[in-house]
C-alpha cells in the first residue's frame, strides 16, 4: 500500500470537479489514468501530490494523510510531472534537471556529488545527457518533456505521478519513457490519452468520467468495447496484441474515405 | 551557471569575494573625495580615522564634517539603497515571474509619495511625524491596500501585478490632487525633487535605519536562494519540489517591502535599479538565485554610489536628481548589455 485516496471531492466555483474518487496504488505498479478531456485527471493528479488540498476525503501516503506530512518530506517521496509547464528564463537542461534535488538539499547546503550523480544519471535515463548545456527555450516539445521527466528523476522518488507524459512525444520516445517508468520500479500513476499505450504499460486502469470512476481494475477488465462506447462515444473492436495485451481498432465510418477509397 | 565544479574551488572564491567588497569600498572612496569640494584622499582617510576613531590628525573641521557626515554617510546609504533595491527588484522578478516586476510594482513608492506630501503639503502628523515617517507610513498603507486586493483576486501573479498597478494609480492619483490644488510653487519643487530621489539630507542616523535593514534582508532572502530557483516553473512546480509556497511568498514579499519602504521614505523613488541591474546581474551569473542575489547587492551599491557621484558633478553648482541621473546613465548601459547578450530569434 503506498499512495491511495479515499472518497475524494475537490470542486472549484461552486461545481464538483472531482467527485468521490477511490483508488490505490499499487506499490512498484504503474496506475494508468484515463478519460476525456476535462473528466477531471489532472486535477485528480494535483489532489494526490497535494498541490490542491482535497474538499472531503483523504490522501494517504503509507497509509498517512499528505496533508499532515510536510511539503519538503513529500517532495522527497514523490515527484510529480505536470502536463505543461515552462519558463521565461533563460536556464540551460541540467539547471532544470538540478532543480530537482531541491527537496534532498537544506537551505545553505552547497552542490554534492550525490547531487551530480543523481543529475547525470536522470539526464542518462531519458537520453538527453549531450543536451546537458542546451537552453530551455531551444528545445522541441519532446525534448522538454523528457527534461522534466528526468527532473523528475533527480528528485530519486518512490512515487511517480506523470500527467500525460507522452504528449509531444514520438512513438518511439513515447514507448521508451513508457518501458523506462516500467524499469524504474517505482510505484506510478500515469494519465495516458491513448489507451492502446494504457493497455500495454499499465497493470491497472482507472477510467474516469465527469469527475467520477466509472471503472478501476485490470486493463482488460475496464478497456471492454461497451464502456469506452459509453464513456468517449467511439466505436471500436478490443482485439489483441501479439502480447496478449488488450488491443484497441477505433471504427471509423467508411464513407469517410470517400467514393474513390478502395 | 551551466557549470558547476563539484569541488567548490575555494581560492577562486576568496578572490571574487575579496572584489566583491574591495568594488564597493572604492566607489566609496571615490565618493568621499569628489565633489564640488576637492579633497587629497590622504585628507579623506585622515578624515575617517577622526570620525570612527577618534586619531587626532589635523583636519580642517570643515573638511571633516565634509567627509565624514556628509559625503560618507551619503556614500554608504547610497550603497545601501542600490543594494536593496536591486535585492528586492531580483526577489519580485522571481516570484511574480515576470521579467518587468520591480521595487515599487506594489504601489509602494506611490504610497510613500503621498505619504510624504500629505506631511510636507497638509501637515499632517503635526510635529511628530517627518517627511521620512509619512512616506513610510503611506508605504505601508498602500501595500496593505494592493496585498488585500490581490488576495481578493486570488493571489496568482498576474493579479498581484494588476493589483499593484491599480492601488499606485489611486495614491499617485491623490498625490496628484494634493499637489496640484494646494501647494505653492516652492512646495510643488520640493515635492519634485522628493519624487524624483534625493540623497541630500542623508545623515547617520539614516544609515543606522537603512543598514540592519538591507543586510538582514539579505540574509533572509540568501536563505530562500534555491526556493526562488524552484519557482522558475511556477507556483505549483515549486510546491511539487517541497517549497512551502505560500509560506516563501509572505515571507520575501514582506521583506523587500520593508527594504523598499525603508529607503524610499529616507531617500525618495529612485527608478531604474530595481528593474535593471537584476537583469544585468543575471547576463553576469545567470539566473541561479545563490549567485545573482550577492552580485545585485554589489552591483546595485556600486551603481548608486557611482551615479549620486555624477548627480553631483555632471551640472556645475547643481545636484541633480539621482532619479535621472540613474535612468541617463543606467538606460544606455544596460542597452550596451542587452545587445552584447542578444540571442538569434
Ligand atoms: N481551477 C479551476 N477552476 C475552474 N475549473 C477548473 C479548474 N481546474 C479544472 N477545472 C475544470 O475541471 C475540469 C477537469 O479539468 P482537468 O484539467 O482535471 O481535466 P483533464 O481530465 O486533465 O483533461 P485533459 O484530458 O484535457 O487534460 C475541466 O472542465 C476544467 O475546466
Ligand atoms: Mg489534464
Amino acid at each position: 500500500m503506498t499512495l491511495s485516496a479515499r472518497d475524494v471531492f475537490w470542486g472549484t466555483s461552486g461545481r464538483m470537479i472531482v467527485d468521490g474518487v477511490t483508488l490505490e496504488a499499487a506499490p512498484g505498479k504503474i496506475l494508468g489514468l484515463i478519460g476525456p478531456n476535462g473528466s477531471g485527471k489532472s486535477s485528480l493528479l494535483r489532489l494526490l501530490c497535494r498541490l490542491r488540498n482535497v474538499s472531503s476525503g483523504v490522501v494517504e501516503l503509507d497509509g498517512r494523510d499528505i496533508g499532515q506530512v510536510s511539503r519538503r518530506e513529500l517532495a522527497r517521496r514523490l515527484a510529480f510531472v505536470e502536463q505543461q509547464a515552462t519558463t521565461e528564463i533563460q536556464l540551460c537542461v541540467c539547471d532544470v534537471v538540478r532543480l530537482g534535488r531541491t527537496p534532498h538539499r537544506s537551505a545553505l547546503a552547497s552542490w554534492s556529488a550525490a547531487d551530480e550523480q543523481a543529475v547525470d544519471a536522470a539526464l542518462a535515463r531519458v537520453g538527453m545527457s549531450e543536451r546537458h548545456d542546451q537552453l530551455w527555450h531551444t528545445l522541441s516539445g519532446g525534448e522538454r518533456q523528457r527534461v522534466h521527466i528526468a527532473r523528475a528523476l533527480a528528485q530519486t522518488p518512490s512515487e511517480l505521478i506523470l500527467d500525460e507524459p507522452t504528449n509531444h512525444l514520438d512513438i518511439q520516445h513515447q514507448l521508451s519513457i513508457l518501458t523506462l517508468v516500467r524499469r524504474l520500479g517505482v510505484t506510478c500513476i500515469v494519465a495516458l490519452h491513448d489507451l492502446n499505450l494504457a493497455a500495454l504499460f499499465c497493470d491497472e486502469i482507472a477510467l474516469l468520467h465527469e469527475g467520477r470512476l466509472v471503472a478501476s481494475g485490470t486493463p482488460e477488465t475496464v478497456l471492454t468495447e461497451e464502456t469506452i462506447r459509453r464513456v468517449f462515444g467511439v466505436a471500436v473492436r478490443i482485439g489483441a496484441t501479439a502480447s496478449g495485451r488488450r488491443h484497441i481498432e477505433y471504427l471509423v465510418d467508411p464513407d469517410c474515405y470517400g467514393e474513390a477509397a478502395p | 551557471m551551466s557549470h558547476h565544479p563539484v569541488q567548490p574551488n575555494w581560492p577562486a572564491r576568496i578572490g571574487i569575494a575579496v572584489a566583491a567588497l574591495a568594488a564597493p569600498v572604492f566607489a566609496i572612496a571615490l565618493a568621499v573625495t569628489i565633489g564640488e569640494m576637492r579633497i587629497p584622499l590622504a585628507t579623506a582617510f585622515q578624515a575617517l580615522g577622526n570620525g570612527l576613531f577618534d586619531l587626532g590628525y589635523p583636519v580642517s573641521a570643515i573638511q571633516q564634517g565634509v567627509i565624514f557626515d556628509y559625503r560618507l554617510s551619503r556614500a554608504l546609504l547610497a550603497g545601501l539603497c542600490g543594494g536593496a533595491l536591486a535585492l528586492s527588484g531580483a526577489i519580485l522578478q522571481a516570484l511574480l515571474r515576470n521579467p518587468l516586476a520591480e521595487p515599487y510594482i506594489l504601489g509602494i513608492s506611490a504610497g510613500a509619495s503621498t505619504g510624504a506630501v500629505a506631511v510636507m503639503i497638509l501637515g499632517f502628523g503635526g510635529a511628530a511625524l517627518t517627511v521620512s515617517g509619512g512616506a513610510f507610513l503611506g508605504s505601508v498603507a498602500a501595500l496593505l491596500i494592493v496585498a488585500l486586493l490581490a488576495a481578493g483576486a486570488g493571489g496568482a501573479s498576474d493579479r498581484v501585478i494588476l493589483a499593484g498597478v491599480a492601488g499606485s494609480q489611486l495614491f499617485n492619483a491623490a498625490t496628484a490632487t494634493i499637489v496640484t490644488t494646494l501647494a505653492s510653487a516652492e512646495q510643488a519643487r520640493g515635492v519634485m525633487f522628493w519624487l524624483l530621489g534625493n540623497f541630500g539630507g542623508v545623515r547617520w542616523p539614516d544609515v543606522f535605519v537603512a543598514t540592519p535593514v538591507a543586510l538582514a534582508g539579505f540574509a533572509i532572502c540568501m536563505l530562500h536562494a534555491k526556493a526562488l530557483d524552484a519557482f522558475a516553473f511556477g507556483a505549483d512546480a515549486a510546491a511539487s519540489l517541497g517549497v512551502a509556497v505560500t509560506r516563501v511568498r509572505v515571507v520575501l514579499f514582506a521583506v523587500t517591502a520593508v527594504m523598499t519602504a525603508t529607503m524610499v521614505s529616507i531617500v525618495g523613488t529612485i527608478g531604474f535599479v530595481g528593474l535593471v541591474i537584476p537583469h544585468a546581474a543575471r547576463f553576469l551569473v545567470g539566473p541561479g538565485h545563490a549567485r545573482l542575489l550577492p552580485v545585485c547587492l554589489v552591483i546595485g551599491a556600486i551603481f548608486m554610489i557611482l551615479a549620486d557621484i555624477l548627480s553631483r558633478i555632471l551640472v556645475p553648482q547643481q545636484i541633480l536628481p539621482i532619479g535621472v541621473v540613474t535612468a541617463l546613465v543606467g538606460a544606455p548601459a544596460f542597452a550596451i548589455i542587452l545587445y552584447r547578450a542578444r540571442r538569434p530569434a
